[in-house]
Formats: structure tokens, sequence, C-alpha cells
């Protein structure tokens, strides 16, 4: 429970993408703009597919967006 | 809150409420003495009605409540989005395995009265006291999912 060891950089990519907003983002991959909240707040890790989507709409590799932290695999 | 937690917390409030009725009237029953599979079979009947009924009420009111909070908040026409994506579905399926293991322990419980020499009808009281309970439980994990996240 809690934060995900999956990190991302969606606040910053909608940033550089002329500040856009949450619900748009969100319906550009049919999504509810609480699932893009909570992916921000590293609250839920998307599917790949949602992930997929998501690198479309911000036109960058999927690793761009998308980064595994392995800290607490050695635990 | 989303559309779906709303929904969630109408649920847990009619089957908190459901349960108390159903607590208070099996008391009453006890303390009158009027304990009896008539009253119990009947009592079964309205809570089960009340469940169904309930939901569906508070579904279609907790809709055009949201969709009136949010025309009368943004003053313009209301756009209330019923999608349920992939977090939403996995957040109910999680939700119902709760509910299910917590009603499968409470089958189990309710069996457990026969072997205690308990009459029939306090496993049948046991077994809409458990399934009531479970779905409280099964909306409040749905509810510390949402605000957790997983």
């Amino acid at each position: 429970m809690g934060k995900s060891r999956v990190r991302n950089n969606i606040r910053k990519l909608r940033f550089f993408r002329d500040e856009m907003t949450q619900q748009q983002l969100a319906d550009r991959v049919g999504v509810t703009r609480q699932t893009i909240i909570a992916m921000e707040q590293e609250k839920y890790s998307p599917s790949l597919e949602l992930a997929f989507r998501i690198a479309l709409v911000f036109d960058v590799p999927l690793g761009e967006v998308f980064s595994y932290d392995p800290e607490d695999d050695s635990n | 809150m989303s559309y779906q937690e709303k929904n969630i917390t109408v649920s847990l409030v009619n089957f908190t409420l459901i349960l108390g009725f159903y607590l208070i009237r099996v008391f009453q029953m006890i303390q009158d003495g009027s304990f009896n599979s008539t009253n119990v079979f009947r009592l079964w009947g309205i809570v089960i009605t009340l469940g169904i009924v309930v939901t569906i009420l508070g579904t279609i009111l907790t809709h055009i409540v949201s969709a009136i909070i949010q025309a009368i908040k943004t003053k313009q026409e209301p756009d209330i989005r019923d999608i349920q994506d992939e977090r939403d579905t996995i957040i109910d399926l999680r939700g119902t395995k709760i509910t299910y293991i917590a009603y499968s322990i409470g089958i189990f419980l309710s069996m457990l009265t026969f072997a205690l020499n308990q009459p029939p009808l306090v496993m049948f009281t046991l077994l809409v006291f458990f399934g009531l309970l479970a779905q409280v439980i099964g909306d409040i994990s749905r509810l510390y999912l949402y605000r957790r996240g997983f």
C-alpha cells in the first residue's frame, strides 16, 4: 500500500506541454482526472497500455515518462 | 471526491444504517420474546428489500445532487462523468474480494452456532448480519484504497 515504486514525470511533461491540465490529459488517455492525480502522486501504477497511451500523448518514449525504482527489491 | 467515491460513501452510509436497523430489531425481538421464525424471516425480507431499493435510490440521488452542486460551483451545464477506468475497476474488484472473504468468515462463524447447539434461527439471523457487515467492510476497504492508493 501507499507509494508505488514506479516513478513518473507526468507533472513535468504536462508543464512543458503548455501547462496541459490533468482533465485534458485524462480525456486524451480515457481515464478519470482522479487517476491522473493518483499517478502524479505515485499512489497508482498504471497498466502497460495506459502507460503507452500517456507516452503517445506527450510524444516521448515510455522510459521518459516512467521509471522503476528497484530500491526496495533488495529487502 | 470523485463520483465513484461519492457512490461508495452513500452505499457505506446506507448499509451502516440498515445494519443498525437490523441489530436494533433483532435485539428488540429477543427482549420481547418474539424471536421466532415468522418475525426473523419477515425482517430478512425487509432488510433485503431495503438494501436493494436504498442502493438504487442512493445512486440516483448521488447523481442528481452531484450535478446540482457542480452546476452551482461552475455556473455551467453539469458534466458528470460516470466512466469507470482501470483504477476504478481494480479498486472495485479488490473491494469485492474483501467483501467475499469477510462474508465467507461470517458464514463459517454462523455455521459454528450449530456446533454450539444453537437453533437454526440463530444461524439465519447471523447470516444476514454478516452479509451486511461484509458489505460495510467492502465499502470501507474501497474508500481506503481510493485514499491511500496501491
